[in-house]
């Protein structure tokens, strides 16, 4: 039996539901950032992202040549916890984004409960859940619109790397 | 004051009888010793008061209504005086039933509006102000315990349906829904529905194209179409499985399907078909292996199969 065989099918295929939904959030707020604030390229923000302090969730434990699937799914779990704290201090990045960043808060918030239920389920929860890290500070309204290209870029390569493993658990 | 009237009830059930009683004050002097108190509901006489003089000099009537037939009528108080018919008070008196229990509640999670929508059937018209709410909460196992709850959803007057938005939403959780109607007489509860939003999400159709035709791509055979279509944008990230409907516009045709196709091809050739004809095609999709219901067909595309 592949790593998968404790992981439900319908939790996997949601799994995969999810993550295709918060990257296509992910990228209509990188779209509109582009097209309102001419910010279309994270790597010319990448100064300004050490500056900021932006993290980067790990997935180590998810990598496919050494899988360990309670660790990888707690390391799931802690990193969308991780990106629903800085899309939380992107708050009041603009009128206009307002509405994108809500649905894509909502949904990261939604995919890391059923992670973490999930994981109660099978009894691989830690014992208490994670706490908020340290919240960035934005000091102008272009920090917070940079930082929220970074923070969907670095969203993405998270999903991308989730995607990769959840597909390979369900598969049969 | 003249006169007063008090009800036993300001509702009561409809067919139910409903018990008045009016006070004529002393300072109504300008009345004989004997003023006659006299009721009229609406604008008939009603006989059957019965009237007394208290110590303090005030006259009380007192009248029992046995079958209150409206649901609204007006209840008047009066005094002959010489040969007329003073109106000293009047009471609106209300009549009904308890609001019946609320059923056939069924949700429809819609990407759309981002939102749960649910409806139900009130029951029967109660005749009188009935309030519906609908009430959930969130639930892990299945809704037997309930964790988070949501704010109840209030539908527009005279509504049998509500929506619930999405920031209340968990889309991948169990919720515990049911509609509550209450009204002056009574509170009913519908039967409980224990879901998970997306596991109720309506698609909206695929949108259906015609191919034209191109050098890259060989000549159709005959009695074939080409088409290709699109999934509907707000369900791009939804698996899907869809299908599709054919039917020559001949008389009394019926439709012919063809199941389990992709949610979106660039394109897709169907043959088989009576050559040189006018076809009418429809689509609809659903999500798929996970549950979802089917959305409704698609408008109709038009296409003429080849000729022999």
């Amino acid at each position: 039996l592949g790593p998968a065989s404790s992981l439900p099918q319908s939790f996997l295929l949601k799994g995969l539901e999810q993550v295709r939904k918060i990257q296509a959030d992910s990228l209509e707020l990188q779209e509109r950032l582009c097209a309102a604030h001419k910010l279309c390229h994270p790597e010319e923000l990448v100064l300004l992202g050490h500056s900021l302090g932006i993290p980067q969730a790990s997935l180590s434990s998810c990598s496919s040549q050494a899988l360990q699937l309670t660790g990888c799914l707690i390391q799931l779990h802690s990193g969308l916890f991780l990106y629903q704290g800085l899309l939380q201090a992107l708050a009041g990045i603009s009128p206009e984004l307002a509405p994108t960043l809500d649905t894509l808060q909502l949904d990261v918030t939604d995919f890391a409960t059923n992670i973490w239920l999930q994981m109660e389920d099978l009894g691989m929860a830690p014992a208490s859940p994670p706490t908020p890290g340290t919240t960035l500070t934005f000091t102008s309204a272009f920090q917070r619109r940079a930082g929220g290209v970074l923070v969907a870029a670095k969203l993405q390569r998270f999903l991308e790397l989730a995607y990769r493993v959840l597909r390979y658990l369900a598969e049969p | 004051e003249c006169g007063h009237i008090s009800l036993s009830a300001p509702i009561v059930r409809l067919g139910d009888p409903i018990t008045a009683s009016c006070v004529i004050s002393q300072n109504c002097s300008h009345l004989g010793p004997e003023p006659q108190i006299l009721w009229k509901l609406e604008a008939e006489l009603q006989p059957g008061g019965r009237q007394q003089h208290l110590p303090n000099g005030t006259q009380l009537s007192t009248i029992t209504l046995p079958h209150l037939n409206y649901s609204q009528a007006l209840l008047s108080c009066c005094l002959r005086w010489g040969n007329s018919l003073q109106i000293l008070d009047q009471a609106k008196l209300q009549a009904g039933y308890p609001p019946a229990t609320p059923h056939n509640v069924s949700c429809l999670m819609n990407l759309t509006t981002n939102s749960l929508i649910c409806q139900w059937e009130p029951g029967p018209d109660t005749h009188l102000p009935t309030n519906f709410t609908l009430k959930s909460f969130k639930s892990r196992g299945n809704c037997q315990t309930q964790e988070d709850s949501i704010p109840d959803c209030v539908p527009e007057d005279g509504q049998s349906h509500c929506s619930i938005p999405r920031k209340h939403l968990q889309l991948y959780q169990n919720l515990g829904i049911w509609v509550e109607a209450k009204n002056a007489l009574g509170t009913s509860v519908s039967q409980k529905l224990c879901l998970v939003p997306m596991d109720v999400v309506k698609l909206e159709p695929p949108t259906l194209w015609a191919l034209e035709p191109s050098p890259e791509v060989p000549p159709l055979q005959p009695g074939c179409l080409r088409l290709r279509w699109e999934t509907w944008k707000p369900s791009l990230h939804i698996e899907q499985k869809c299908e599709l409907r054919h039917q020559p516009q001949l008389g009394e045709a019926s439709w012919d399907l063809v199941g389990a196709l992709p949610s979106r091809t660039l394109r897709y050739e169907l043959c088989g078909l009576l050559p040189s004809t006018a076809y009418t095609l429809q689509m609809r999709c659903t999500r798929w292996r996970l549950p979802g219901h089917w959305s409704d067909w698609s408008p109709s595309l038009e296409l003429i199969t080849t000729q022999r």
